[in-house]
């Protein structure tokens, strides 16, 4: 794989996107929302391998990835005339660990602490990242908000 | 504008933040809305307190006529489209009370308008369960998993939905649900492994805990805690760390109960 811009990557795209919508039915949503809220989750998901494929670093893409898709929900939520909790809420949904946090429950029971350990660190600081990158785009938004209300 | 009488007021005001709690709204967002329906009513003093179990409101309107009501809220469930609905209606009210129609009309029909809220089910029962399988089975292919482990997947996801909607019933509270769920998903596809041939069982229990991760917890905190409400972002992130703790306990508890067995 030479470029992450093919195919395999708008397949990932496509799965990220059909089970978020799953899980909007899931939350009672309706609507044309649905389709927005999932092309962000798909564009979360495609980000983050796109931007894993050239830095090797797993927390600077889930950071990347999650302020492109925060800032992409604060501006698509208001015109859609939703609360952007809603968005960002789905929109997160592929990159939360649930991973790291069954690999170390199975690494707990083979009895390989170190192992463990490494994967509960992951759930944490993937966790954080994802906080410290809502919290950022949060503030910024709520900061030009009253500025744009000043002027 | 004419008033309509302040119990009246108060009372549709703490059902609106009632509804908007229960189904993981954020406080930030509780307390706007409380304070916007009740500005249409006319009484623009009202303060509202709101913390994840429990609102506290005093609805006044400056002179010294004022009530005060505090509601406790016990079942909290992720119910994202009714926060939406609700917001669009206060934002419908707020507009209407700018061209200052007659107010007592409108109490009646907000009230019905609630009620048809919080009853409404946007789809039938069948269909969500059928979508819990939609998520884990895609959720199976996206952490790598092939196409027949995305039909095991797929029926894992419509049990557990299926089987956490009839122990939703009972009540339970949300640390032994989401512990419940995590074993009734290694169940399952444990269960699944044995007849299938020629399928790994990581990505299939990996989707089906997807169906479970703590999001909405999560983000609910950090955005509370942003907003400078410190004691529901508080509550929320130790809410959010406790229902991983319950994922990782029930499954792990599995994994080691078939471990003993010996499959």
């Amino acid at each position: 794989m030479d470029s992450p811009f093919n195919h395999l990557t708008l397949m990932q795209f496509c799965w990220a996107f059909l089970s978020i919508s799953g899980f909007c039915v899931r939350v009672n949503l309706r609507g044309f929302k649905i389709f927005f809220i999932a092309v962000a989750a798909g564009l979360d998901w495609a980000v983050y391998l796109i931007i894993l494929y050239y830095t090797r670093s797993v927390l600077l893409s889930v950071f990347v990835a999650t302020t492109l898709v925060a800032i992409y929900c604060e501006i698509v939520a208001r015109l859609c005339k939703t609360p952007v909790s809603v968005f960002v809420t789905c929109a997160i949904i592929p990159l939360v660990p649930g991973r790291s946090l069954f690999y170390a429950m199975q690494a707990y029971i083979s009895a390989d602490r170190a192992l463990a350990s490494n994967h509960i660190a992951d759930v944490l600081l993937i966790a954080g990242t994802i906080s410290i990158a809502i919290a950022i785009v949060a503030s910024i938004t709520n900061l030009s908000m009253r500025l744009m209300n000043r002027f | 504008m004419s008033h309509i009488p302040i119990h009246e007021a108060a009372d549709i005001v703490s059902e609106v933040g009632r509804i908007l709690l229960s189904s993981g709204a954020t406080t930030n967002r509780v307390e706007l809305m409380m304070r916007k329906a009740a500005t249409c009513f006319g009484y623009g003093k009202t303060e509202a307190y709101v913390t994840p179990t429990g609102i506290f409101i005093t609805v006044s309107d400056g002179s010294d006529k004022q009530t005060t009501s505090v509601q406790r809220i016990e079942g909290r469930r992720n119910d994202l489209g009714k926060i939406s609905a609700i917001s669009h209606l206060i934002n419908r009210l707020q507009m209407e009370s700018c061209k200052a129609e007659s107010p007592s009309m409108s109490v009646t029909k907000l009230r019905a308008e609630l009620y048809k809220l919080d009853n409404f089910k946007p789809w039938p029962a069948w269909f969500q369960i059928f979508s819990g399988g939609t998520t884990s089975g895609f959720f199976c292919l996206l952490f790598g998993g092939s196409w027949l482990e995305f039909a095991v997947a797929y029926l894992v996801g419509v049990l557990v939905t299926g089987a956490m909607r009839l122990a939703g019933m009972a009540k339970l509270n949300n640390f032994l649900l989401n512990a419940l769920g995590a074993a009734l998903v290694v169940i399952f596809a444990k269960t699944l492994d044995i007849w299938v041939p020629y399928i790994k069982i990581d990505n299939i229990i990996i989707g089906g805990i997807m169906l479970l991760a703590p999001g909405l917890s999560m983000v609910n905190a950090i955005r509370d805690t942003m907003s400078g409400d410190l004691v529901s972002g508080t509550a929320r992130g130790v809410e959010a760390v406790f229902i991983a703790v319950a994922i990782a306990a029930g499954s792990g508890t599995m994994l080691k109960l078939w471990d003993l067995l010996g499959y």
